[in-house]
């Protein structure tokens, strides 16, 4: 079953949002890098962040404890707070 | 369930895009994402409630009602329905969000303006004539507060089609310094229950029994406190001392503003004989003030009229600028003023406009 | 899991198996997902594939990361 609404706006933006406009250079930010619980991302994200720190940037390791269950809310609002950007992985 | 079927037939004749969500989603929770809320919940806009709202005006749903600033986005009856749903309104509120928004509209009010300032203003709506209770509009107890659906919604709504039909953000478009609770919704009926009193609607040149929405641009309530005076010229002095503060003692420029006159000080005023013109009247005389009391620099104080004005009389308002409407509960002798935005150079740039009620 | 509406702009790393679940979610939510894409399965590699998984999208991610839209 579809479920609609219809638009309150002048309908000149795209249906979908644009994402949160990102920042022009990551120079001087921290990059997240969310682990989201699955198997083998532990090392696939510590080599993404090796790679990450070679070239001079801020990192910040992250995640949810079990792929299972919901990130809580208290933990987005702290890694929001550490983080400019943020890289969530794997989904297998 | 006849609505839903006719949703069915007829949700053809809406032409406002449909924004589709999945059965997990919870319709409230996608409204606020796609930003479509002024941070308090809306109503969900679906075909049966919009198709509902729009019996509440004759107009056609595809008429253009008109271009709404910030970014002019184009606003038919059908986007004022929406926003109407949105906002929690009923249909039979259509016909006064309709005239409110197209007195917003007409260029004087210069909506764009009271949007894009920095001040606190907004779009503040009277409404007057037998609409208000036959809608059930509160007058009275609470007047300027919440608690009643027509009163809270028509602001709102109002508010609502600024910000997604104008594209009007607060942080984008809308600077305001500070905002104000006013921003959400201020909309009132005035209390005409005396026969006697003149209604802002005949002041403003319209036939008594003619419903009207006045709209003002300005903020509030602050409070006017006299539980003292007895004599009509000794409140109007009391309250011109109140008047004159308006934003800052100084200032002669914020030159518009609503008094809110309630019961118990209007009692003081009948009982002497004061009609609206002569309160009217004598409060913008007793708001004028020499310059030379009033200069900028004195003290430290930077605001002020230059001192090529110390040996004028300075008003604070202008000749035109001070609205009294008449409202509030029985018990109370404090009034309120609904302060003016702080613009326009001359009173002919920026005014507030009164409309006509069409159902 | 939305840091966009915290005002984290993100990006998200998936297996190409999942495609179209990303594109449900994508319509509910009304807005377009980063996502890069990283061969299918991941469990089995040995350590050095998994290496050279991750060498692969670095600089895609961080050209997405400052990607402007």
């Amino acid at each position: 079953m579809t479920n609609w609404m219809r638009d309150p706006t002048a309908e000149t933006s795209a249906v979908k949002r644009a994402r949160r406009v990102p920042p022009k250079s990551l120079e001087g930010l921290t990059v997240g890098l969310f682990d989201i619980g699955k198997t083998r991302t532990p090392e696939f994200l510590d080599r993404v962040e090796q790679r990450f720190k070679e070239r001079g940037l801020k990192t910040y390791r992250c995640g949810k404890p079990t792929n299972a269950k919901v990130a809580t809310t208290e933990n987005l609002q702290k890694i929001s707070s550490e983080v400019d950007v943020i890289l969530i992985g794997l989904s297998d | 369930m006849a609505e839903r079927l006719e949703a069915k037939h007829k949700g053809g004749t809406l032409v406002s895009r449909k924004i589709e969500y999945s059965d997990t989603s919870d319709p409230m929770e996608v409204c606020y994402q796609r930003g479509w809320t002024d941070g308090l919940p809306v109503t969900p806009p679906t075909d049966e409630r919009v198709l509902e709202m729009l019996k509440g005006t004759r107009r056609r749903a595809d008429e253009v009602v008109g271009k709404i600033p910030p970014y002019l986005g184009t606003c038919t009856v059908e986007k004022v329905a929406i926003n109407a749903v949105l906002a929690g309104c009923k249909p039979e509120y259509m016909p006064v969000l309709l005239a409110a928004l197209e007195a917003a509209l007409e260029p004087v009010f210069t909506l764009h303006g009271v949007l894009a300032t920095t001040y606190f203003s907004s779009p503040i709506i009277i409404v007057n004539g037998p609409i208000a209770r036959a809608i059930g509009m509160n007058s009275g107890l609470n007047v300027l507060g919440q608690g009643n659906r027509a009163n809270a919604t028509i602001g709102r709504a109002l508010n609502l089609i600024v910000q997604n039909v104008g594209g009007g953000r607060p942080g984008e478009a809308d600077r305001s310094t500070l905002g104000a609770p006013s921003k959400y919704t201020l909309c009132f009926a005035e209390d005409e229950s005396d026969p006697e009193w003149e209604p802002l609607s005949v002041a403003r040149g319209f036939p008594r029994g003619v419903s009207t929405v006045t709209l003002f641009q300005g903020h509030g309530p602050e409070a006017i406190v006299d539980q003292k005076t007895r004599t009509a010229e000794g409140l109007t002095r009391s309250i011109a001392s109140s008047l004159v503060k308006m934003g800052h003692p100084k200032l002669v420029q914020s030159a518009r503003a609503v008094l809110v006159l309630t019961p118990e000080h209007y009692a003081i005023y009948k009982e002497s004989g004061w009609d609206r013109k002569k309160i009217e009247r004598a409060l913008y005389e007793a708001t004028i003030r020499p310059g030379r009391e009033i200069l900028a620099g004195a003290d430290g104080v930077g605001e002020g009229v230059p001192a090529s004005r110390a040996e004028e009389m300075v008003p604070k308002f202008h000749d035109d600028g001070l609205m009294v409407v008449r409202a509030g509960g029985p018990a109370g002798l404090f009034s309120a003023v609904l302060p003016g935005w702080l613009a326009g150079r001359n009173k002919l740039e920026l005014q507030p406009v009164t409309k006509e009620i069409k159902t | 899991m939305n840091f966009d509406s915290r005002g984290i702009p993100g990006i998200s790393v998936v297996t190409t198996g999942f495609t179209d679940a990303v594109a449900t979610q994508s319509k509910a939510l009304g807005f377009e997902p980063a996502v890069l894409f990283v061969p299918h399965p991941i469990q089995n590699r040995t350590p050095e594939e998994l290496d050279k998984i991750a060498d692969v999208i670095v600089e895609p991610a961080l050209k997405l990361l400052t990607a402007v839209k």
